[in-house]
């Protein structure tokens, strides 16, 4: 008998076949279908909530960026009265991008082909030789503006929805608002964008991507072994796998499939093992190690911004690596440097699918807005050495997910299957401040499998 | 303050290109000394010998890589941008980089073969004596692996080399790539 599937693909093959949900395997088929790729993005990319940059990026008004939702691109504009607003970059009249440029600031964008003109937010103003009345009379001015996006801000960062009635931006992170809250909502002033997105191209399926920003930990300890090699990291080349440097902690997550990976300092680089927080108050421990990013100025903010359960992680176990469902990354490290300073590195990735064999990296790097412009520039710096398109850490990622993606042709090679079935199981650690799905302990593969739950989910939902 | 927002324009004085008014001619003594220490720095890094190519480069070194961001409009030839770079090193971390590849740095192990063209070379005298400013064209093809498809990059890269113990070194790059978006999936590769 067979189970009722939410999505058949034309040759007969559910979702159920692809993700199978027993076996807590996937296909490696699901990284290349050109027509699962159009069910992802409808929908997921056309439904969930999705990151398109820094509310610091546009701070005038008619400042614009353009961006991407999934394969369809947006300008993402500050209007007179400072609101944010995100448009289709599609005119309504004959489908040109009505902005050519990616950054910018006007108060009319027309497009250059007939001249049809919008503002910021998106309504249409007119078009040329307002007597001829180019846009006929069968529809009215307020129906021919930009299609317009569902707009949320959260810690300034930017996010977007086409799904008007959905869920709030709240529901979609769920439980793992209280740790991301750390991390995006900590200061009085917030982050500060450091300069526009690198963007680059993978030759790869975004979902390669993105599972791993689903806190796959355990890739760290191998593909990354030139951490261990460089000193940073707690052990030697030689006792990598014995030590296992940053596997231990707690993995935080969420039926809406995000995920943190929250890390003793202490417990993964070198440079802090004797720092000793025993017997120290959450003060006294914010100072001795503020958490990524914070400057020992900043710490009263934390007090003032989250609660004290909040603070205390952040004190003891801050969340350092994760992502966002369905395709951001979040890279909040210590980046102890060779130098023996850390200022941390602050990044968030998006991962954004052109077609079903590419995805573009956009790589955002942050510094808290009242750091000192030293920290700023030390930060930057930081980032761009270990993350994004130059950085020794994700150099390596860079060069694996292609060849991941050569592997999806084949047909034995496609009915290969990802397994995920190193599992621990949900477990609370005792006096645990937060709320979701725990996983304390060796990183394992729960929370990666906890994005492909919400992945099945969404792609069952027609 | 720096305004670091992505919608204001870089408000560098100098873009592209060669600066200093006093040039130095093609075919002179210094030029073919610095376009031959261009075509040794090349051969370095494409033979992967880059205990060679750090001896070429002085302690006081800012190698930088600035992004590109499409504008139209009046600002349409601003379009780099200082406040975000590829690449933003200096000789200690170059070295740290280098001493990277001599381990387990997978996204070059199996290295790429590469091939540098260095062409389009300009040279100027500068302030101090012994320093010249250097720009030149750079294309570069990198084969991984056994992929038959190159990934490339073009770019101008903006040089001071200085002069002593009888050897040019290099003591500030910047690299502007003409891609905003970059077709090539790292840069684990020198430019």
């Amino acid at each position: 008998m067979l189970k009722k599937a939410g999505l058949v693909l034309s040759d007969g093959t559910t979702i159920d076949d692809l993700i199978d949900l027993k076996m807590n395997e996937v296909s490696l088929r699901v990284m290349n279908d050109p027509e699962l790729h159009r069910f992802e993005m409808e929908r997921i990319f056309a439904r969930t909530w999705l990151l398109l940059g820094h509310d610091t990026e546009i701070p005038k008004p008619g400042d614009f960026v353009v961006r991407d939702m999934g394969e369809d691109q947006v300008i993402v504009a500050r209007s007179r009265d400072g609101g944010i607003h995100v448009s289709l970059n599609v005119c309504p009249h004959r489908g040109m991008k009505v902005c050519t440029a990616e950054a910018g600031n006007t108060q009319v964008h027309r497009c250059i082909y007939h001249g049809w003109a919008f503002r910021p937010d998106g309504d249409f103003i007119g078009a040329p030789i307002e007597k001829e009345q180019m846009h006929g009379n069968k529809r009215t001015k307020s129906e021919l503006g930009l299609k317009k996006a569902r707009v949320h801000l959260y810690g300034g960062l930017i996010f977007a929805t086409w799904n008007i009635e959905g869920p709030s931006f709240d529901e979609f992170l769920g439980d793992s608002k209280f740790y991301f809250d750390q991390l995006f909502c900590r200061t009085d002033s917030g982050l500060e964008l450091l300069g526009p997105p690198q963007r680059f191209m993978i030759p790869a399926n975004w979902k390669i991507g993105s599972e791993q920003s689903a806190s796959d930990g355990f890739h760290t300890l191998t593909l990354h072994r030139s951490l261990m090699e460089g000193g940073v990291m707690g052990g030697t080349p030689e006792s990598i796998y014995d030590n296992a440097p940053g596997m231990y902690g707690v993995d935080v997550s969420c039926t809406e499939g995000h995920s943190l990976r929250c890390l003793e300092a202490a417990q993964t680089f070198k440079m802090f093992s004797n720092v000793s927080f025993e017997g120290k108050t959450t003060e006294e421990r914010l100072h001795l190690l503020p958490p990524p990013g914070i400057t020992p100025e900043l710490i009263p903010q934390l007090f003032k911004n989250l609660s004290p359960e909040q603070v205390d992680m952040l004190a003891t176990i801050p969340p350092q690596v994760g992502g966002m469902f369905p395709n951001v990354l979040v890279l909040f490290i210590f980046a102890p440097r060779t130098d023996g300073g850390s200022s941390g590195a602050l990044a968030l990735h998006t991962y954004i699918p052109r077609g079903p064999d590419h995805f573009e990296f956009v790589n955002y790097i942050f510094a808290e807005k009242d750091a000192p412009e030293q920290v700023k520039r030390d930060m930057l710096q930081n980032s761009i050495q270990q993350a994004g398109t130059s950085g020794i850490i994700e150099q390596d990622d860079a060069d694996t997910w292609p060849q991941i993606m050569r592997n999806t042709k084949g047909p034995m090679s496609r009915s290969i299957t990802l397994k995920y079935q190193a599992l621990h199981g949900h477990e609370k650690p005792e006096g645990w401040p937060g709320g979701g799905l725990l996983y304390p302990g060796f990183t394992k593969d729960d929370t990666q499998w906890n994005w492909w739950l919400n992945y099945h989910r969404l792609m069952s939902a027609s | 303050m720096i305004d670091r927002s992505t919608a204001a324009v870089d408000k560098s004085g100098v873009m592209r290109g060669l600066t200093s008014k006093n040039r130095v001619p093609l075919g002179s003594e210094i030029y073919n000394r610095i376009l031959e220490t261009l075509y040794d720095e090349a051969a370095a890094l494409d033979e992967r010998r880059f205990d060679d190519w750090v001896a070429m480069l002085d302690k006081d070194l800012v190698y930088t890589a600035p992004i590109r961001l499409t504008r139209t409009g009046p600002n349409r030839d601003r379009d780099v941008m200082r406040t975000m770079m590829h690449f933003d090193d200096t000789y200690e971390s170059l070295l740290m980089r280098t001493g990277r590849l001599s381990k387990s740095a997978w996204a070059e192990d199996p290295p790429s073969r590469t091939r540098r063209y260095v062409t389009n070379v300009r040279v100027g005298e500068t302030e101090n004596a012994d320093e010249y400013e250097v720009v030149s064209y750079l294309y570069l093809a990198r084969s991984r692996g056994e992929s038959p498809d190159y990934e490339k990059t073009t770019g101008e890269r903006r040089d001071v080399w200085r002069f002593a113990n009888g050897k040019y070194k290099l003591a500030r790059r910047e690299i502007i790539l003409d891609q905003s978006t970059l077709s090539m999936s790292n840069l684990a590769v020198f430019l």
